[in-house]
């Protein structure tokens, strides 16, 4: 029986629940927002993971969700600019919330791992997390045009 | 604790990868997949397997909707090229129908 | 062959496979056993090459000849895309109008740029002391490059990919895993074999041998690999145009040797 278990089985069931509910149905810009939002979530329950099972190692699968979730948000951001454009999503309760989260969960988790050089480690996923959604969601919000070519 | 873990972590890969087989358009389908992707590396870490979970996210993440959009871009200005006889010169792009 | 034939062929094939498989499976240890003999050789022939993770010393030492196919896989698939997606006498370039990307978004797109390189370079280099390795990290360092044409543009991009230097690398990193593995023969010990180097303090990122010199050949070949096939891609998607897609292009080939 461990907390951060319990709260990363929070955060899977909830949250990644909702955001694979919200990715299913709806209109794409619903769908789209929900596909930031499930990598936005699911880095802090990895990181959770990571401190539940006492492995410090595991926060490098953190890292790179941190890197890559909002460039794979990108992605879907650039190349459906078109389809975006007429109907743009905006979710910032949704968003802030899970910023807020990965905030939350960076702050307990750098609290639990004390100084040194993992807390370094911790502290830019959690920046990278924040910010790196943040921006995603902004994008997806009618943050890039395509030029139209054809 | 763990098994509660584990039935989360299952029931999500299920839900999503049945929801990527049922949604038929390739752009909403590649959205699906994209979640599927985080949810199998959660999977796969839960069953203490980090080294495949890590595999998943660096592939999945970014790299298939990546390709899978491209081809759609590539497929459908061909499919306009072919029903509008000569190239649509609206911006607006036809194709994919709803789930 | 006859379609007949060929559903033969089929089921014969399947219906081996199934049966050997099915034998596999009833020779198991039992699931959630406390039972792993295999696991327990791997972990055991991995701590005496000081290598922390073992899956690292399963791909990259126990069973390196494994991922030797597994590279020779990638390279020719990357090799099969390059030659289906090359631009055919039918198409010619357009150039890519510059994309209007908001602020915030290049900045975000600049500045994790290099954070990312450094992360899949990290992956790499720390294949054998924790989880990740030369795919994982050369995957994620290929991605990065691509941050330039999501938040900036193709142009951008294909100013700091020319695909040849691109291509060599991936052949090159290709024969310097085959020649790690040559320089064990020539050692006097087996093909592969993770006997050339001190194996170095366990848990550090100087041990386990060879392993760390053939990660980064295998993160050097799918990060060269990954850049050479989106590049395929993205001409494609972006770049090339067919006849008639695009209305008012210059054409600069001979419309006669049209056909595929």
């Amino acid at each position: 029986m461990n907390g951060w278990i319990l709260a990363a089985v929070v955060v899977l069931a909830a949250g990644v629940g909702a955001t694979l509910w919200g990715v299913v149905t709806g209109p794409l810009r619903r769908r789209a927002a929900a596909q930031n939002l499930s990598t936005a979530l699911a880095c802090p329950a990895l990181l959770l993971l990571a401190q539940g099972y006492a492995r410090p190692a595991y926060v490098d699968l953190a890292l790179v969700l941190a890197v890559l979730g909002p460039v794979g948000t990108l992605v879907f951001a650039r190349l459906l600019a078109d389809e975006l454009a007429d109907d743009p999503p905006h979710a910032r309760g949704p968003t802030l919330t899970a910023a807020a989260l990965g905030a939350a969960v960076v702050l307990a988790v750098s609290l639990a791992t004390g100084p040194g050089r993992a807390l370094v480690k911790v502290l830019v996923v959690g920046a990278l997390l924040v910010g790196g959604n943040l921006v995603a969601s902004r994008a997806l919000a009618g943050g890039m045009q395509e030029a139209r070519r054809d | 604790m763990t098994e509660a873990l584990i039935v989360t972590a299952l029931l999500l890969v299920a839900g999503s990868a049945t929801a990527a087989v049922a949604v038929r358009d390739p752009v909403r389908q590649s959205l699906v997949l994209a979640v599927l992707g985080v949810v199998l590396a959660v999977l796969f870490t839960v069953l203490q397997a980090p080294d495949v979970a890590l595999s998943q996210l660096a592939v999945g993440s970014a790299l298939t909707p990546l390709l899978l959009l491209l081809t759609v871009r590539k497929v459908r200005r061909r499919g306009q090229r072919a029903a509008g006889g000569g190239g649509g010169s609206d911006g607006r792009r036809g194709g994919g129908s709803g789930p | 062959m006859s379609p007949r034939m060929r559903l033969w062929l089929v089921a014969t094939g399947g219906a081996g496979l199934a049966a050997l498989l099915v034998a596999a499976c009833l020779d198991l240890p039992r699931f959630g056993g406390d039972r792993h003999p295999y696991g327990d050789q791997a972990v055991e022939a991995s701590l005496s090459r000081h290598t922390a993770n073992t899956v690292a010393s399963v791909t990259f030492d126990q069973r390196a000849f494994d991922t030797l196919g597994e590279m020779s896989i990638l390279f020719a698939a990357v090799l099969g895309s390059v030659v289906l997606l090359r631009q055919t006498r039918d198409e010619h370039r357009a150039r890519p109008e510059p994309a209007a990307v908001s602020r915030p978004v290049r900045r975000y797109a600049l500045l994790v740029l290099p954070v990312a390189l450094l992360t899949g370079l990290y992956v790499v280099a720390h294949g054998q002391v924790s989880p990740g390795g030369g795919f994982q990290g050369g995957v994620v360092a290929a991605t990065a490059l691509h941050l330039l044409y999501l938040g900036a543009d193709y142009r951008a991009l294909e100013r700091v990919r020319p695909i040849a230097p691109y291509e060599a690398g991936d052949a090159l990193a290709a024969s310097a895993y085959l020649v790690t593995g040559l320089a064990a023969l020539l050692a006097g010990s087996a093909f592969l074999a993770n006997t050339l180097l001190p194996y170095g303090t366990f848990n550090t990122l100087a041990s386990a041998g060879t392993v760390p010199l053939l990660n980064a050949a295998i993160g050097m070949e799918v990060a060269c690999a990954v850049v050479v096939l989106l590049a395929g891609f993205l001409d494609q998607a972006v770049e090339i145009v067919d006849e008639g897609e695009h209305d008012d292009g210059e054409y600069h080939d001979d419309p006669r040797q049209r056909g595929k």
